[in-house]
């Protein structure tokens, strides 16, 4: 019996460590092509590599990412930064460790749309923004910081806006192909759709005008404390994929115009693997934002976000900043507040 | 005013309830329809008033309508039918508010019935505020209101407590002595029909046909007096001699169809 | 049996539901204070459920900027247009089905086709008929209103005891004055009934229809506050919400003690 006993243990000791068992991490992401750089470190081995597991949990929102990442369902979370996002991480629930998408001068992400009506009645740059009806998907998004942006940098009143909440970008497309609405923001890919379609006219790119740090990639406060160096890994294998990413999909000729070489093609089909719908290779061309190569923050640039919706009253007026991200992961980030 | 029905007939489908009826009820007097249960009583009470529609023969009424008589045909209902949103005095109104008499009048002849039926304390009353027996009370005072030719009473005092029903019959005599207005009374009680009625009628079982009409040959307000009690009794037993047959008859009937 | 006394119990406590009158306000208060102290201890973590004292502030910072008033006002304003509208509309159908025979042919499978559809499904197809201004969200929630209401009138009118219009013949009352005079009191228990229910829905109904476009409104706060994890205004949303449901819900009471006083 005794004898027994030792037989089955050892064989379930044999299948339950095939290698120096691999540490579990869990990251909730959307399955957008801005979420690259965990699909390279996964396909490319680099987790693995830091001896970490990493299960990739798809979401259909951004903001149920950051209330699982806050609630400890997943570890780490990928999305772009919403008023939503910065209400959880004020009341000290979650940290951002290293950057995600940027609007980076001469990178196309995020463009405004314009109805062809409303084009024809003299709505032309993004100046004509007062007196317009603006649909985007909810209060306090990124879309909603766009149109905020514009109004501080061109010295309208936000007020003068009619923003619209129409929760998705279905909805957004739908509205402005009914011509209830005069201007929506979509990222490049659909909207250079839509303006092939002549369904709309595009004047012009978030990054002309405001270039931001649009997205994060977050871990929960406790994971920075009581796992610091799972985190610490997990990381080093997100930079190095942000490395390769940069690689492949920033390059531009002398024109400035961006080319995709055969490093580019060799990561297509990495994103192809995991971005859902499934895009062909022009698409994930017209879609691929600027991540910074080593996964820098642009930190003032999170400051003057944080105070803009403090200023909005869409993030308590208590809420810090500071303590919403931990930049001890990397050597260095960008633009460092004083 | 007389309410005569020729070779009346009615069936409901296949069934027929009613075949060749031909009564006729005297100016002035209370005739009592009995009958053994679903002889078809009450679907000729509902002939003889016109709601509902015979599939043989006619009614018609002859004579002079009593003075103010708004509605000839008048109906006392088994379940009262009073309507519960309105008020005692208000009840006794419907059946004056489509016809031409001043408000005036309308309020007098609410106060009177009111008063005639011992409902004048209760004239903001609701119905469900009410016994039974108030509530036929306002049944009766609402048909009395409208000043019938004839007065159509569908077992009326059947839902009834027994006690509550000997009161009501000694007030419904206090009523016809006064006001003689012709009547006819379904009832499957005997001795109902024997205390109210002047003649009366008895259907066989289903299809109804009209059996024997008897008269009770003592005035109405002499029969509470036990100097009677015997002719009564054996007008009882000949009546029940007449019915029980029928009655045991359409009972196996109904126990086969079942 | 032998001579022994035997005493005899009662036996027939219970069951017997009996009014307790500040039961409700002591097991209210109770919850308050439970959820005040859970989180006050830090056992509730305001992450995840903000305090009562967080929501009442909320609600009054709300209320001194007057953002409060204009959330209210403008759901209020949709509820009652919405409710008339579909109320309205609703009766008229259902009293004709319950009284007229080609109404019923005509309108019953058409009306039972569609009542269970849910409405918010239709909210699409409504922000493309009416675009996403006032007029998509009256519409959800007239819509959402006139069924139930059809329903209930119709089913009312079903129900009015047949021996009350039989008795109302008898006395010669015409066709018109049978259906104000006896089967719309008849049927008013069950239309107010049939109102309380559709009252409900135009409520739940408004959060739906400020999904899409609205920038004020009680549903739009709701939403708005969700999107950003305010979690206090967002409470403090769903408390006007509930606190609508019971005005609407005395309102109604006291509209059927006043009309159905005979019962």
């Amino acid at each position: 019996m005794r004898a027994r006993f030792g037989i089955v243990a050892a064989i379930l000791a044999a299948i339950a460590t095939p290698a120096a068992a691999a540490e579990k991490a869990s990251v909730g992401a959307l399955a957008f092509v801005s979420s690259a750089p965990i699909f390279i470190a996964k396909e490319k081995g680099y987790f693995e590599r830091q001896g970490l597991d990493v299960e990739v949990k798809f979401f259909q929102a951004a903001q149920p990412i950051a209330v699982a990442v806050a609630s400890g369902d997943v570890d780490f979370g990928i999305t772009g930064l919403t008023g939503g996002f910065f209400n959880l991480a004020a009341k000290g629930a979650l940290k951002m460790v290293a950057a995600q998408s940027r609007e980076e001068p001469g990178f196309n992400f995020v463009g405004y749309l314009v109805t062809p009506k409303a084009y024809e009645a003299g709505f032309k740059t993004v100046k004509d923004y007062p007196g317009k009806t603006v649909g985007i998907t909810t209060v306090g998004s990124t879309f909603h910081y766009n149109i905020g942006m514009l109004a501080d940098k061109y010295g309208f009143k936000l007020s003068d806006v009619s923003l619209k909440p129409l929760q998705t970008v279905p909805n957004m497309v739908a509205a402005m192909k009914g011509g209830q609405v005069d201007s929506i923001l979509l990222p490049a890919n659909q909207a250079l759709g839509l303006e092939r379609d002549g369904a709309g006219k595009i004047i012009g790119w978030v990054h002309e005008h405001t270039p931001w740090q649009l997205g994060a990639l977050f871990t929960s406060t406790s994971n920075t404390t009581a796992k610091r160096s799972t985190v610490q890994k997990f990381v080093d294998a997100y930079v190095m994929a942000c490395a390769d990413y940069a690689a492949a999909f920033h390059d531009r000729d002398a024109s400035g115009k961006r080319v995709f070489g055969p490093k580019a093609d060799a990561l297509i089909p990495i994103l192809q693997k995991y971005v859902k719908p499934e895009p062909n290779a022009d698409q994930v061309k017209a879609s691929v934002s600027f991540i910074d190569p080593q996964g820098r923050l642009m930190v003032r640039d999170l400051y003057n976000q944080v105070a803009w919706y403090k200023a909005q009253g869409m993030v308590d007026a208590s809420a810090d900043a500071k303590t919403m991200m931990d930049l001890g992961f990397l050597k260095q980030h960008l633009d460092l507040p004083n | 005013m007389q309410l005569i029905a020729r070779a009346v007939g009615h069936r409901y489908g296949a069934l027929e309830v009613l075949a060749g009826i031909d009564i006729e009820v005297r100016e002035g007097e209370t005739l009592a329809l009995i009958g053994p249960s679903g002889c078809g009583k009450s679907t000729l009470l509902g002939i003889l008033g016109g709601m509902i529609e015979a599939s043989a023969g006619s009614v018609e009424l002859r004579g002079v309508p009593p003075a103010g008589c708004l509605n000839p045909l008048t109906y006392v209902f088994q379940d009262f039918a009073l309507l519960p949103w309105r008020s005692v005095a208000d009840n006794v109104a419907l059946g004056l508010e489509h016809h031409a008499i001043g408000r005036r009048e309308r309020k007098e002849r609410i106060e009177a019935v009111l008063a005639l039926t011992g409902l004048g304390d209760f004239a903001d009353a609701y119905p469900r505020q009410l016994s039974g027996g108030m509530r036929q009370r306002v049944g009766i005072a609402r048909a009395i209101a409208v000043r019938p030719a004839v007065l159509l009473m569908d077992e009326p005092l059947s839902a009834l407590d027994a006690q509550t029903r000997e009161l009501l019959q000694e007030e419904l005599t206090a009523i016809w002595a006064r006001e003689r207005t012709t009547t006819v009374y379904v009832t499957h009680n005997l001795t109902e029909a024997l205390h109210l009625a002047d003649r009366v009628a008895v259907l066989s079982r289903r299809p109804g046909r009209l059996k024997q009409i008897l008269e009770v040959p003592i005035p109405r307000e002499e029969r509470a007096s036990p100097a009677h009690a015997p002719m009564l009794a054996q007008l009882h037993a000949a009546l029940w001699d007449q019915i029980r047959v029928e009655a045991a008859a359409a009972d196996r009937e109904v126990a086969d169809a079942g | 049996m032998p001579a022994e006394k035997q005493p005899v119990p009662f036996r027939g406590a219970g069951f017997d539901p009996t009014p307790r009158r500040f039961a409700s306000w002591i097991a209210f208060a109770g919850i308050l204070l439970a959820w005040q102290a859970a989180s006050s201890t830090g056992l509730l973590p305001e992450l995840f459920m903000p305090s009562p004292d967080a929501v009442l502030s909320a609600l009054a910072r709300m209320s001194a900027s007057g953002e409060l008033w204009l959330h209210l006002g403008t759901s209020i304003r949709r509820i009652v247009l919405g409710f008339l509208l579909g109320a309205f509309a609703g009766l008229l159908l259902g009293l004709a089905m319950g009284i007229f025979s080609m109404a019923r042919a005509v309108g019953l499978p058409i009306v039972s086709a569609l009542f269970p559809i849910p409405k918010i499904a239709l909210l699409p197809l409504l922000i493309l008929w009416f675009g996403i201004g006032e007029t998509s969200k009256v519409a959800t929630i007239a819509l959402g209103v006139f069924f139930p209401t059809a329903v209930a009138a119709k089913t009312a009118v079903d129900g009015v005891a047949r021996n009350l219009i039989r008795m109302a013949q008898s006395f010669g009352t015409p066709a018109s004055a049978i259906v104000w005079k006896i089967v719309l009191p008849g049927a008013l228990p069950g239309i107010l009934g049939g109102l309380r229910i559709a009252a409900s829905i135009a409520l739940i109904l408004v959060t739906a229809a400020e999904m899409i476009g609205a920038e004020y409104g009680v549903g739009a706060l709701v939403l708005g506050a969700g999107n950003l994890m305010q979690t206090d205004k967002l409470v403090a949303g769903v408390v006007l919400l509930s606190l609508m449901g019971l005005a609407v819900s005395f309102g109604i009471g006291l509209l059927e003690r006043r009309l159905l006083r005979w019962r």
